[in-house]
């Protein structure tokens, strides 16, 4: 303390008085904050011996509008279980993902967290997320309503690892009126890809918009493709690839160089200078640039309020290779899972059980996360639901009846493969002419078979 | 200024047209980012993407300013606000202080070692700080217990920051070493010296490490990721940050009008401190 | 120096001197040091082991050798690619701000009327930072319908798509690290009052242009000011990482990979910590070998009121 005093002292000799005894005010403000702050861990990482008091920390990723809801079914919860006090911490994607990473680092998790289908395996697998069945099984995680089509995504190993908080099929969401002003039939749910290339050209050359908009060349696209034609971009041990010709990839990448290269899709450079990885109301279709956008069914809603909630639009399952079956799976949108830092696992599962379950908490989550997994929120939910989230449910509920099962998450060193060979080194380089599409995705079997060999026991 | 009493010269008058048409030419091109910024607080949501190169909104929406500061359940910005008052008002004070004191020692007094610290000190910014980061989380918040707390982000700080350090160094430096010595003679010892001949002569300097660290630590989002879990310890930085997601809707126009809010701190500490940095104002008295 | 001046003293007081010299450094140092070893020193030295060893952060390191090493250097295509993104930034980015800025300082020094509204104007890009309005404002710049394209269309100069062009967009970025250069401005402005006026004074009574005042006065001089602005730029500009991580995540084509860029990739988003460090510490050797020549050629250029640098 002492050292600061005569700081404070020599920064008033040095002429800074105004500024220090400003800076020194809003320092004494806040101070209250940072000495109280010490307290609270003591709290959190007490053992709830005492049934009574229960502490837990939960933390999300999202937007604005997800952290408000989710803070009042928090409260809601509260209030119900006065005991239970829950402290919370959201970010968005990135950051999320950041902390997470250094909490694991220091044993210090929150109880639950939020947790992505392309991470889950790697977690799981580190025993970092403990399995929720005998959660289940005691009935504190109450999963009777909710069908195992829509639970079986968070398995590993088949352990169920995380609870999905929302249901997710791929789609192309496609402007009614632009197709019939181009003169074109709604496309059937069977479409291939063939058809999307000549309705792409159409729309290009009838309206001179594009047909679709960015990262019709994503690793989503990629799996969903061998989905498609019976396999899927890994083995389900995840020591391989998961299909051995190449030829269908070729082909569609094959196929994405002439769509752009007549303006029916935005080159490479377009959709890397403008929507790839942007937010929804930057896509080329929310801009008006484009007749159709491809995106998971919870986007919609966001997209078509940028696009103008006015505006005709349907959802299209992917369209599929020719001969292929459905290229869609149910996914989940996101996780809740239990860490196995946490000391309340059972009052953790209680508030899954209560954010996946209750009527009166899915009305203010309001499906913000995708189409909830519990038949009776479901059918609560569904007379309030406005246009586009109608549409939403309507469309899970449709491509339900025609999906591929859902393959195990991806492997370890599938992140490795995907930012790392997939799009620098194949995808790139393909799109930008710098390579043929048989040498790159011969490269890309090459790279992904020596980083997956590693899973390999 | 000092020599209006003279008539100016139509060459000078000229001289200073053709000035002033240059400078605030070039800050206009300098400054449309941001006025595009400034004016897309204040479009309506849909209109910000729409009408890209138009820096004037077809009405002023000030709701914009209404939804984004009313932050994330209930926490407001206010919140966010004071929290990032303390942390960069503490963080500056720390720095700027412990900063002054350890360059008079690098810079003034010859030691063993000397050479090897100060390397050591540059080091210190020459390593990415992604992978430092973990170590000290897991020292602060397992060695330490210093959870949820401002503790983290502001100890390192005592012992000021190399960046300061050598900047306020390269000033001391260029202050004759003699007035050190006429001071010694005069029975100041080292604290004296420092305190009534160094402090007054680095005036310059530490204004500028102020205006630095105070944005500096403004700005910082990593530190108070890590360390600050409660969201009433948000700072504005990372509440910014909260606003949007890929994967869903992201209210653009809140985001513009609190990132433009933002500023308005940092801002006015540049203002306050810059009008010390004129040439020739406070007649710093050496010669050489 | 203090020897020299006194070689009267007898070698006991040489001592003591140099005894009390010693304590009061270590003094003044004391709180950085202290800082330095208890919060800095122990992460550095972990993330030194870290680099010959294979850490996915969550299960504990396994020694791995040289392999990170051998990895980067001979099988990882994407690290030279990082590397040579990164050099183009250093050796462009770099001197041209260092330029704006002293030009703008030697321009607004003298306080003229308007001057601070200027100085404002010039130093406000510096505050917005890494923020995702800076991204979204940096992208709409450059953007197919942005100003850029906008005014060159009154040219008749058909539109770019900069930031999607692995010819162009490097150099976006590089405009967007000069438009900042409101710090090194600063630390000009700084020391620029530092110089007493009446050097300038004296110089106008022999009757020295501009020029040669700026010559014979201001740069050597300003030459400590130099220095420090020199050396930090040329760290900050090898570390440089908030650009493209808000505004092109490393593409297109890995041309705007920045070495710092790639290592947090790696380190947070592969979880491949033991190869970020192994990355970080090349990183550090090679901005410590420019440091140090810099440095080195600095006794030839850099004018220290009292010679011997104490």
């Amino acid at each position: 303390m002492k050292t600061l005093v005569s700081r404070r002292k020599f920064l008033k000799v040095a002429g800074f008085g105004a500024g220090a005894a400003a800076l020194a005010a809003c320092g004494g403000a806040a101070a209250p904050a940072a000495t109280a702050a010490p307290a609270k861990p003591a709290a959190t990482t007490a053992p709830a011996v005492v049934n009574t008091a229960v502490n837990m920390r939960i933390a999300w990723w999202g937007s604005q509008d997800r952290h408000d809801r989710t803070i009042k079914v928090i409260e809601l919860y509260q209030k119900k279980n006065p005991n239970v006090k829950i402290a919370y911490e959201f970010a968005s994607f990135n950051d999320h993902l950041t902390k997470m990473t250094t909490q694991a680092a220091g044993n210090s998790l929150p109880d639950i967290m939020q947790q992505d289908y392309a991470w889950i395996s790697e977690w799981a697998g580190r025993g970092l997320i403990v399995p929720l069945e005998e959660y289940a099984a005691s009935g504190a995680l109450d999963l009777k309503d909710c069908a195992d089509d829509f639970t079986k995504g968070g398995k590993v190993n088949g352990k169920l690892v995380a609870l999905n908080l929302g249901s997710n099929s791929q789609t192309f969401l496609v402007d009614i009126d632009l197709f019939k002003k181009a003169g074109l039939d709604m496309p059937k749910d069977n479409w291939t890809w063939d058809d999307f290339e000549q309705i792409a050209n159409t729309i290009k050359g009838k309206a001179g918009l594009y047909g679709a908009g960015s990262s019709l060349w994503n690793e989503q696209i990629w799996k969903s493709l061998y989905l498609s034609l019976g396999g899927w971009a890994y083995s389900d041990d995840g020591t391989a690839l998961g299909y051995t010709d190449d030829k269908p990839f070729v082909d569609h990448l094959n196929r994405l160089l002439r769509l752009s290269k007549a303006g029916a899709i935005p080159s490479l450079a377009d959709d890397m200078a403008n929507y790839y990885d942007k937010s929804l109301e930057l896509q080329a279709m929310a801009t008006g640039k484009s007749a159709s956008d491809s995106m998971w069914s919870n986007q919609i809603v966001g997209s078509w309020k940028a696009y103008g909630d006015a505006k005709n639009l349907k959802m299209l399952p992917l369209p599929r290779p020719a001969g292929g079956k459905s290229s869609n799976y149910i996914k989940p949108s996101q996780f809740f899972s239990i860490t196995k830092d946490s000391k309340v696992k059972v009052e953790a599962a209680k508030f899954i059980s209560f954010f996946t379950n209750d009527l009166e908490a899915n009305d203010i989550l309001f499906a913000e996360r995708g189409v909830p997994i519990a038949a009776k929120v479901r059918d609560a939910l569904k007379p309030k639901l406005g246009k586009s989230q109608t549409e939403m449910f309507n469309y899970v509920a449709r491509v339900s009846n025609d999906v591929q099962p859902i393959r195990p998450p991806d492997p370890t060193g599938a992140n490795d493969v995907v930012k790392n060979i997939y799009v620098p080194q194949v995808i790139s380089p393909v799109l930008y002419e710098k390579m043929k599409a048989e040498d790159a995705v011969a490269l890309l079997r090459k790279e992904a078979t020596a980083i997956l060999a590693k899973n390999k026991k | 200024m000092r020599i209006a009493t003279r008539l100016p010269s139509r060459r000078k008058i000229a001289g200073s047209v053709i000035y002033h048409v240059l400078v605030a030419g070039f800050a206009l091109v300098m400054l449309y980012p941001l006025l595009w910024m400034f004016a897309s607080s204040f479009k309506p949501s849909d209109e910000v993407f729409r009408t890209v190169t138009s820096l004037i909104p077809s009405r002023i929406d000030l709701d914009n300013f209404a939804r984004g500061w009313k932050g994330f359940g209930g926490t407001t910005f206010t919140t966010f606000y004071v929290n990032s008052l303390f942390y960069a008002g503490m963080a500056t004070l720390l720095s700027v202080g412990a900063s002054s004191i350890v360059a008079y020692g690098f810079s003034r007094i010859k030691f063993v070692g000397r050479g090897f610290w100060f390397a050591c000190m540059l080091m210190t910014l020459m390593l990415p700080a992604q992978v430092t980061i973990i170590p000290q989380y897991v020292a602060f918040v397992n060695l330490l217990e210093l959870r949820n707390s401002f503790l983290p982000l502001l100890l390192p700080r005592i012992g000021g920051q190399a960046f300061f350090i050598f900047m306020i160094m390269q000033f001391i430096r260029g202050i004759p070493k003699e007035l050190d010595e006429a001071a010694e003679i005069d029975g100041c010892g080292r604290f004296g010296i420092f305190f009534r001949i160094i402090l007054p002569l680095i005036q310059p300097a530490l204004i500028t490490a102020a205006i630095f660290s105070f944005y500096w630590t403004w700005e910082d989002f990593l530190g108070p990721l890590i360390y600050l879990n409660a969201p009433e310890q948000y700072t504005v930085s990372l509440a910014l940050r909260a606003f949007s997601d890929p994967s869903a809707g992201t209210d653009w126009g809140a985001i513009f009008a609190m990132s433009s809010v933002s500023l308005i701190p940092v801002f006015l500490i540049f203002i306050f401190f810059q009008r010390y940095l004129v040439q020739g104002i406070s007649t710093t008295g050496i010669k050489g | 120096m203090a020897t020299v001046a006194i070689p009267s003293a007898s070698k006991a007081a040489r001592k003591a001197r140099a005894l009390r010299n010693n304590l009061s450094g270590y003094v003044f140092i004391g709180p950085w040091l202290l800082a330095f070893l208890l919060f800095t020193a122990a992460p550095m030295v972990t993330s030194l082991y870290f680099a010959f060893t294979n850490y996915d952060v969550f299960t504990a390191p396994q020694w791995a050798g040289l392999s990170n090493f051998e990895t980067m250097f001979t099988k990882d295509g994407r690290y030279w690619k990082a590397v040579q993104a990164t050099i183009t930034f250093v050796f462009t980015a770099i001197p041209l701000r260092l330029i704006v800025a002293l030009g703008l300082a030697m321009l607004l020094k003298a306080g003229r009327r308007g001057d601070g509204i200027y100085r404002a104007a010039y130093y406000a890009p510096s505050i917005v930072g890494g923020s995702v309005a800076i991204a979204v404002m940096w992208r709409q710049v450059f953007g197919t319908q942005g100003i850029i394209n906008a005014i060159s269309a009154l040219f008749g100069i058909p539109a770019i798509t900069f930031l999607g062009d692995p010819n162009w967009a490097i150099w976006t970025l590089v405009a967007l690290a000069v438009w900042q250069f409101g710090s090194p401005m600063l630390i000009f402005l700084a020391g620029l009052k530092n110089i007493p006026t009446e050097f300038y004074e004296a110089a106008s009574i022999d009757g020295a242009g501009p020029i040669r005042k700026f010559v014979t006065i201001t740069l050597p001089l300003l030459s400590p000011v130099i220095l420090f602005n020199l050396i930090m730029q040329i760290i900050s500009g090898f570390m440089v990482f908030t650009q493209a991580f808000i505004v092109t995540g490393g593409a297109p084509l890995d041309t705007t990979l920045f070495y710092a860029l790639y290592i947090y990739r790696r380190a947070f988003e592969n979880f491949q910590m033991g190869y970020a460090s192994a990355l970080a510490w090349v990183l550090m050797l090679v901005i410590g070998i420019f440091a140090a020549v810099v440095f080195k050629t600095s006794s030839g250029w850099v004018f220290y009121e009292n010679k011997d640098g104490n």
